[in-house]
């Protein structure tokens, strides 16, 4: 079970960040307006298929993949683990996220200006772990004088719903811009961020080793996470959670799309300007303090027998300070920013070569950037796009990205529109899918609306 | 803008690459039987400094042997995955007495179950002495039923028939660290 464990674990580390970057700013699809709430789209009304108009999962790990450890290779897996552990980064991270839309709608207003609006749950992990604890756990403290630090342990978990409704309104002939309003519903939260200390061992003037914890300033929140008595995660208490009776937060989208040339395009959003303020079920832990040990003196006094361990102990709870805490508490929402400009070009010609439709362009180059900023990570992706339109009814992406996970992500997407009917599948590091085990990385997000097109 | 090819094509193509790409080459997930990590971790232990007060009572007479324990901070779950203990005792004596050093194992009932060897013996004005001491594998298991660690001291008799004194300035000084040898295995 252990062993199940822990390949599940690597297996399911395979890929994160939030960066979707097949599907910003593709196909015109309802789903970019979560992206960026000042896309431009062309529909006159959208409804998502209920619980499948997006289903977005994403995972990674950097340190190594599930192949570097576990290849049928002939070479022993304990020097597969030394390796992984020797190229073991000075921080490495671990993400999941995933969300799926449980309602998803729009429609075009009078002024022309697009409201959509939906529900979706989201299931987010992060972990960010130092190479030291990595060395701590793996060669243990022998090396005197090294710190061990958490400087950059960090760590956040969390799964809410999220109510939403924006509007995309064309400003001028150049500017279309927009903004989402979004309430947060969290079911459960635990996060850590900007820990200090470190554990190190050093000659010691009296013994032969002193050891230290130095400047220790840890703190976990969590939220949801220990119930009050009679409560029960069942699936009455989560479905409660997610529509409202949870701790609630609110947030903020904007973007805008921007023509500064016939057939140039610039567009920008910044998502999740926000916060959730946790007060239900809160229960943290704080532990705080300096602590050094020599060793037990021995003192050798049979009149007055000394409770070394107890001593011992007394001395480092009133040093390292361990608080339990009930106070509520608020986290802002890692901000993500997209930001692209392309260039489109290529129309379409019947067989007399004429114009089919002068609006239209088949091709589209582009380059894209995404960032996501947080106290427990940031993160900074970039990619080279070709977008295309195969066919009036199937359109295609092909995406370049360069991010921590790697300099080789390739991506791809499809969307197909037949009548009212749309599919769309979206996919990264598509390079890996000759050995899925060992990608870092990886990405998808399927979905399928339909779509009444805007006749103007 | 002309492609040398038609773009659609070179398009499908790709994905139907992809597509057909799509595998994983051989794992072994078995292999995690065979993994093993071996850890050391290091902590300080006792240290003592004594002087010549310590082996005299009340009246000023010479005491051979005196003793001391400390309560054992065993933690149990470690029990599976700890392979060798390691002590490393450093020894100093300025008395011209030779001392002899025993850490014993007590149990719950205070039966002592485990002596640590061999006996630390510390020559009579001996400058800085290392001794290393290991507890073999298969009386690891003896730790886990320990309660207490006894530590007792002998001073020998002087053979020129001196004792010693309260204002005598001689030292006698131990300082003492452990390595827990781990072997995590089957995780």
């Amino acid at each position: 079970m252990r062993k199940l464990a822990i390949v599940i674990f690597l297996v399911g580390a395979v890929g994160y960040s939030q960066n979707k970057q097949v599907l910003y700013d593709f196909a015109g699809l309802p789903q970019t307006l979560l992206l960026n709430p000042g896309a431009e789209v062309d529909n006159k009304f959208h409804v998502g298929f209920p619980l499948i108009s997006q289903i977005s999962v994403q995972a990674g790990f950097t340190g190594f993949s599930v192949y570097d450890i576990f290849a049928d290779d002939g070479i022993n897996i304990n020097t597969k683990i030394r390796d992984a552990v020797n190229n073991y980064g000075t921080t490495e991270f671990m993400a999941f996220n995933q969300q799926l839309e449980v309602l998803s709608g729009g429609f075009r207003l009078k002024n022309n200006s697009y409201l959509s609006f939906g529900y979706y749950q989201e299931l987010d992990f992060l972990a960010k772990i130092p190479r030291d604890i990595v060395d701590l756990f793996y060669d243990g403290n022998t090396d005197i004088n090294r710190r061990y630090s958490i400087n950059k342990l960090a760590f956040r978990a969390e799964l809410f719903g999220v109510l939403h409704v924006g509007l995309s309104k064309r400003i001028n002939n150049k500017l279309q811009a927009g903004a989402r309003f979004k309430i947060y519903s969290s079911v459960f939260n635990a996060s850590t961020k900007l820990n200090t200390g470190s554990f190190y061992t050093e000659e010691g003037t009296n013994n032969m080793y002193t050891q230290h914890l130095e400047n220790v300033n840890f703190l976990m929140q969590t939220s949801g996470v220990f119930l009050d008595n009679g409560e029960d995660a069942d699936g009455s208490y989560v479905k409660s959670k997610f529509l409202f009776g949870g701790d609630l937060g609110l947030g903020l989208d904007l973007g805008f799309t921007y023509h500064p040339k016939k057939q140039w395009i610039a567009t920008g959003s910044i998502l999740d300007i926000g916060f959730v303020k946790y007060s239900k079920n809160v229960r943290s832990y704080s532990v705080k303090g300096d602590y050094e040990v020599e060793g037990f003196q021995l003192i050798f006094d049979p009149n007055n027998p000394e409770d070394y361990w107890n001593d011992l102990k007394d001395k480092f709870d009133n040093s390292i300070v361990l608080d339990t805490l009930y106070k509520s508490y608020i986290t802002l929402r890692p901000v993500k920013l997209n930001g692209s400009i392309s260039y489109s070009f290529g129309q379409e010609y019947d067989d007399c070569r004429f114009l089919i439709n002068p609006k239209v362009y088949l091709n589209k180059v582009g380059f894209q950037l995404y960032s996501s900023v947080s106290a427990v990570h940031s993160y900074v992706a970039a990619t080279l796009f070709f977008e295309r339109r195969l066919s009036k009814h199937l359109q295609t992406k092909i995406t370049y990205t360069a991010d921590p996970y790697s300099f080789s992500n390739i991506g791809a997407g499809l969307s197909t529109q037949l009548g009212i009917f749309n599919a769309y599948f979206v996919a990264d590091n598509l390079l890996s899918l000759h050995n899925l085990y060992d990608a870092k990385s990886a990405s998808f997000q399927l979905g399928v609306n339909f779509i009444i097109k805007h006749k103007n | 803008m002309k492609f040398f090819m038609n773009p659609n094509k070179i398009i499908a193509t790709l994905i139907i690459l992809f597509s057909l790409h799509s595998c994983t080459k051989d794992v072994d997930f078995n292999q995690l039987d065979d993994a093993n990590i071996h850890t050391t971790y290091l902590v300080t232990l006792v240290h003592l400094n004594l002087t010549a007060i310590k082996f005299l009572n009340e009246f000023n007479q010479e005491i051979e042997f005196t003793q001391d324990v400390i309560q054992a901070p065993i933690e149990v779950n470690s029990e599976p995955y700890l392979e060798k203990v390691e002590f490393t005792v450093i020894t100093e004596n300025t008395f011209d007495r030779n001392f002899t050093f025993n850490v014993i194992f007590y149990n719950e009932f205070n039966d002592p179950i485990y002596f640590l060897q061999p006996v630390i013996t510390v020559p009579a004005n001996s400058s800085e002495l290392i001794t290393v001491i290991e507890i073999p594998k298969e009386d690891i298991a003896v730790i886990y039923d320990t309660k207490y660690f006894g530590f007792s001291l002998f001073l020998s008799q002087s053979t020129d028939g001196s004792v010693l004194s309260a204002s005598d300035i001689a030292t006698l000084d131990l300082k003492s660290s452990v390595k827990l040898f781990f072997n995590y295995k089957k995780l």
